[in-house]
């Protein structure tokens, strides 16, 4: 099906505007994606290393505090021994950092001096831990910020000794600083980090260790306060996988069965996407970082990019992890890109809609131009109506379509009128079935149909089965293009056979595609028939050629005969003569000389016999006798007939003279008696006889020759033998013969027999019967013929 | 003219036929004359010798009835009887009716033969002496003045009507003068009626009856 006009300009209108909308709005938005998600990965870089770098400067003040505090001791300007200058020096050194918790100092011999900031802001608590010996007195001494004692207790309970702690092992071990994994510290329950230092005499011997305790959350404090994007986080895994730092501080810290707080390690955070961006990175126990490392990953349907920054230094080795959604960064131009689709597929809406507003609006006139060119095609608006407002083009098209419609109208009324009035039969033909599509009356009147009977049947319902191989021939016209001609028997509907001639030419299409074939038909059953009939005059015209030229040499023979039979009938005269005058003569002599006179003459009678029997009658009807003529011929017969031991006898009633032309009978009679001779011949019957016989019959006279050979079979058509296969004499065909009676006015037929020979009959119109004046003049003739004979 | 001056004439292109025919019509008694041809007899033929001729109908050259034909044109009289070896009836239908006494096919009868030979010779006999009657009533006729064959000419014409008076009426002249011409005519045509007058000029020919 072919689309309209308007659906074409809709779609293509539509579809260009969107296909070019869409193509802006990817195209832009790959570019800003590529650039906002580049922009992602620096931003969260940058957290990263101002994380490091905050970690690195809120730490500070803790080597300098532990340094100087180590300096401070080894030159002796503070001696652990000297509690009270100690705790002052510690105090002060806690006063001036805010983010130390608590500073210690413990020695070898398990004495110990912690200043650590309460609970309650502003104020101090010291714990002073003196051993001897055995005994030991642990001192808690509350301050405000000026120093003042607000408190002071006793805990006898408390059995604190620094030397069994980490960092006092690490430290004096190492003989260098060493930091401490972030834990949550005891008193206040915060996360945090123990710097601690050890403490060395002049003489190289390790007095004691010096700490400072730095609460960390302040870290997680400032990760809260961080922007990455609008949902970015940042955090800190120490190395064997917990969490020391979170914006959410509470996340960190969890709580063991026993009750002590621990950091809660990345695998069991609370920040589920932390987890699936980050767990499993402590898998081998610990965390190693070689550099930063940026990637993606999905949570929960969205996705979120991430950096890791390696661990800061070899004290501090914490990771920084960062991730972000990644919407928080193209989010925008996704939204965008959405809206920009809506915006591109309303456009396209529009587009589309103008588009068939514009294709109908331009194909309106078309279609009109097309309905109205239907309603000409179907006939039901000339073609010459005014046309509807509409192009010049199409106008001009119109213009071109009327005339061609004018022609091809004017075309088919003279085909048509060509076709009906055509004095020859003509039909139009599928050549593949066969089937009639048009037929004029003329073919239908061939045929002997209607021509509403003749379209319903095809060629092959009336093509005779004998050449019912004819319609391949016609069929194969389909394919090859050739003119086709052939006369074919038909079968007309009352059952008669005709002849007609069928010229055929296929008619195609542009393409070469065969629409129909055209056949005229002409009788040409007379014609066939007329030609059938020379050809049978011309078989006959030769032989009777033959039979001609036999004639003339008859003719001539005995002319050459009789000229010696006559000196000899004279010689026999003249002889006899002779003797008569001689007295002694020989009676016998005259007896033997008159008998040669005789057979003379008896030569003469049968040379004139066959003379007659092939005279020259010019074609003309004489009258004759019949009796006489049947005479002549037995005479002529009669030695064939004795040398096959065959008696023919004649039963001749009186017959008048009868008129035909004289030869042909005797032609005709002759024949008969050879057949009889012949067939009684062949089959050597016991009795050899053959009877003539003529009687009047009406107005004709009829001849039979009856023999008693063995007859003819009643599925033997004697008359189809055209040419006589006997090989002397002057036997006509018996279908000769009778076309030879027939032209005589007379008939020949096979006559029944009880005794089971052949008969053969013949009749001639007897003289009598006619009353042309003309005719009744000839008996001169037929007398001075009769008399000469 | 006797039956024994009369000649029976034969041609005939075959010369077996003529040696055999002549032998056998010698023998029988007649004088006979045979010719190899048509031409060779008309230049040897004396019109006035009586007989008759036996013709052979189909010769080479002139044949036999083109001979008849210049016969008659000659006016001369002599029966002819034509033999033929393949004659049709047309050619003996011309013949006959050109005054042929017949026509006969070889090999013919001898008796038939001799037969017409006789009835040849004996019409040709009268023929002859009837040709010799009439050229003398001619002679005499000739003697006859205008006014004198006027006269006989009506005399003979109507017979009932031949008195002088009447016929000097029709001529406007006295019936003397008629009787005068009457006694001349019976004189000159050497008759003694006019009964015998009418008779001569009627078989002569000279007036019809």
């Amino acid at each position: 099906m072919r689309i309209s006009l308007g659906a074409i300009l809709a779609i293509c209108l539509a579809g260009l505007q969107f296909i070019a909308i869409m193509t802006v709005v990817f195209s832009s938005y790959l570019t800003s994606e590529k650039a906002l998600l580049n922009h992602a990965h620096d931003l969260l870089s940058d957290v990263g290393t101002n994380t490091i770098e905050h970690s690195k400067g809120f730490l500070e003040p803790a080597y300098v505090a532990a340094d100087l505090a180590t300096r401070l001791a080894e030159n002796r300007i503070v001696a652990s021994d000297n509690r009270e200058m100690l705790e002052a020096l510690l105090f002060q050194q806690l006063h001036i950092a805010p983010q130390f918790a608590g500073i210690f100092f413990g020695d070898q011999n398990g004495n110990f001096v912690y200043v650590m900031r309460t609970e309650e802001s502003g104020t101090y608590r010291s714990k002073i831990i003196v051993r001897d010996g055995d005994a030991r007195s642990t001192e808690l001494i509350w301050r405000a910020d000026d120093y003042a004692i607000v408190d002071q207790a006793n805990d006898p309970n408390d059995n604190f000794d620094p030397r069994t702690r980490p960092w006092f092992k690490r430290a004096s071990a190492g003989w260098d600083s060493i930091w401490t994994d972030p834990y949550i510290f005891f008193s206040s329950r915060q996360p945090g980090i123990t710097v601690a230092s050890p403490v060395v005499n002049g003489s190289g011997v390790i007095q004691g260790v010096i700490g400072v305790d730095i609460e960390i959350s302040a870290i997680s404090s400032f990760l809260a306060q961080l922007s990455i994007g609008q949902n970015g986080v940042a955090f800190i895994l120490n190395r064997n996988g917990d969490v020391i730092a979170h914006p959410d501080a509470q996340l960190i810290k969890t709580m063991d069965e026993d009750g002590t707080l621990r950091f809660a390690s990345i695998d069991e955070l609370g920040d589920p996407i932390a987890r699936s961006a980050f767990a499993g990175l402590a898998e081998g126990g610990t965390i190693s970082v070689e550099e930063e490392t940026s990637s993606k990953f999905q949570h929960d349907g969205k996705t979120y990019v991430s950096t890791l920054m390696p661990a800061i230094s070899e004290d501090l080795p914490w990771t920084i992890a960062v991730y972000a959604p990644e919407d928080d960064f193209i989010g925008g131009i996704k939204e965008n890109r959405l809206q920009n689709i809506w915006i591109a597929t309303a456009i396209t809406l529009a587009a589309a809609g103008i588009g068939l507003l514009l294709a109908n609006r331009i194909h309106k006139p078309v279609r009109a131009f097309a309905v109205r060119a239907a309603l000409v095609s179907q006939g039901e608006v000339s073609a010459s109506d005014p046309l509807p407002k509409t192009y010049q083009e199409l106008e001009a098209t119109n213009e071109a379509l009327v005339q061609e419609i004018a022609r091809r109208r004017k075309s088919e009324r003279e085909y048509g009128r060509t076709f009906e009035l055509a004095s020859r039969g003509m039909a139009q033909i599928m050549p593949e079935t066969g089937e009639f599509i048009r037929v004029n009356a003329q073919f239908a009147d061939m045929l002997g149909h209607s021509t509403e009977d003749m379209q319903k049947l095809t060629i092959h319902d009336v093509l005779h089965p004998d050449d019912a191989n004819a319609f391949p021939v016609f069929a194969e016209m389909a394919h090859d293009d050739y003119e086709y001609s052939q006369d074919m028997r038909y079968i007309r509907s009352d059952g008669k056979v005709v002849w007609l001639r069928v010229n055929a030419i296929m008619v195609r299409d542009d393409q070469g595609n065969p629409i129909h074939a055209v056949a005229t038909m002409d009788d040409v059953t007379q014609r066939r028939d007329t030609e059938e009939k020379i050809r049978d005059l011309n078989r006959d015209l030769s032989h009777y050629a033959r039979v001609n030229v036999m004639g003339q040499m008859a003719t001539g023979l005995a002319h050459e005969l009789n000229q010696p039979l006559t000196a000899i009938t004279q010689n026999v005269d003249a002889a006899i003569s002779t003797i008569n005058e001689t007295e002694s003569s020989d009676p016998a002599l005259v007896e033997i000389l008159s008998e040669l006179d005789q057979q003379a003459h008896r030569a003469g009678d049968i040379i004139r016999a066959l003379r007659s029997f092939v005279r020259k009658d010019d074609g003309a009807a004489t009258v004759f006798n019949l009796d006489e003529l049947i005479q002549q011929s037995l005479r002529l017969i009669q030695p064939e007939a004795t040398s096959n031991k065959i008696d023919i006898s004649c039963s001749i009633d009186d017959v008048p003279s009868v008129i035909a032309i004289r030869i042909h009978v005797a032609q005709v009679l002759v024949n008969l008696l050879n057949n009889a001779i012949e067939a009684i011949a062949e089959h050597a019957p016991d009795r050899r006889q053959i009877t003539v016989y003529a009687k009047r019959a009406g107005d004709f006279a009829e001849i039979s020759v009856r023999d008693s050979g063995p007859g003819i079979s009643p599925d033997f058509d004697a008359f189809a033998q055209f040419e006589t296969t006997k090989t002397g004499g002057m036997g006509l065909g018996l279908n000769i013969s009778r076309s030879i009676v027939e032209d005589n006015g007379g008939q020949l037929w096979l006559k029944d027999t009880d005794d089971g020979g052949a008969c053969f009959a013949f009749s001639l119109k007897l003289a009598q019967a006619l009353d042309d004046p003309q005719e009744a003049d000839k008996p001169d003739n037929s007398q001075l013929t009769t008399a000469h004979v | 003219m006797s039956e024994q001056d009369q000649i029976v004439f034969i041609v005939d292109d075959d010369e077996d036929i003529r040696s055999s025919l002549s032998r056998a019509l010698t023998k029988r008694g007649y004088n006979v004359k045979s010719f190899e041809s048509a031409d060779v007899f008309l230049n040897a033929y004396d019109p006035d010798q009586s007989g008759c001729l036996v013709l052979d109908y189909g010769m080479p050259g002139m044949n036999g009835l083109q001979l008849q034909e210049r016969l008659a044109q000659k006016d001369y009289l002599l029966p002819i009887i034509f033999i033929t070896g393949h004659g049709g009836v047309p050619e003996s239908v011309q013949a006959i009716k050109a005054g042929a006494i017949d026509f006969l096919e070889k090999p013919f009868r001898q008796s038939l033969l001799l037969e017409h030979i006789d009835a040849a010779l004996k019409e040709d006999q009268k023929a002859r002496a009837s040709r010799a009657r009439m050229n003398s009533v001619h002679a005499r006729v000739d003697t006859l003045t205008k006014r004198e064959w006027e006269i006989a000419h009506m005399m003979a014409q109507d017979s009932s009507n031949t008195s002088s008076k009447q016929i000097g009426l029709s001529l406007n002249i006295s019936p003397r003068t008629v009787d005068h011409h009457r006694a001349r005519i019976l004189e000159k045509m050497q008759v003694a009626s006019v009964a015998e007058l009418v008779h001569l000029l009627i078989t002569a020919g000279l007036v019809s009856k």
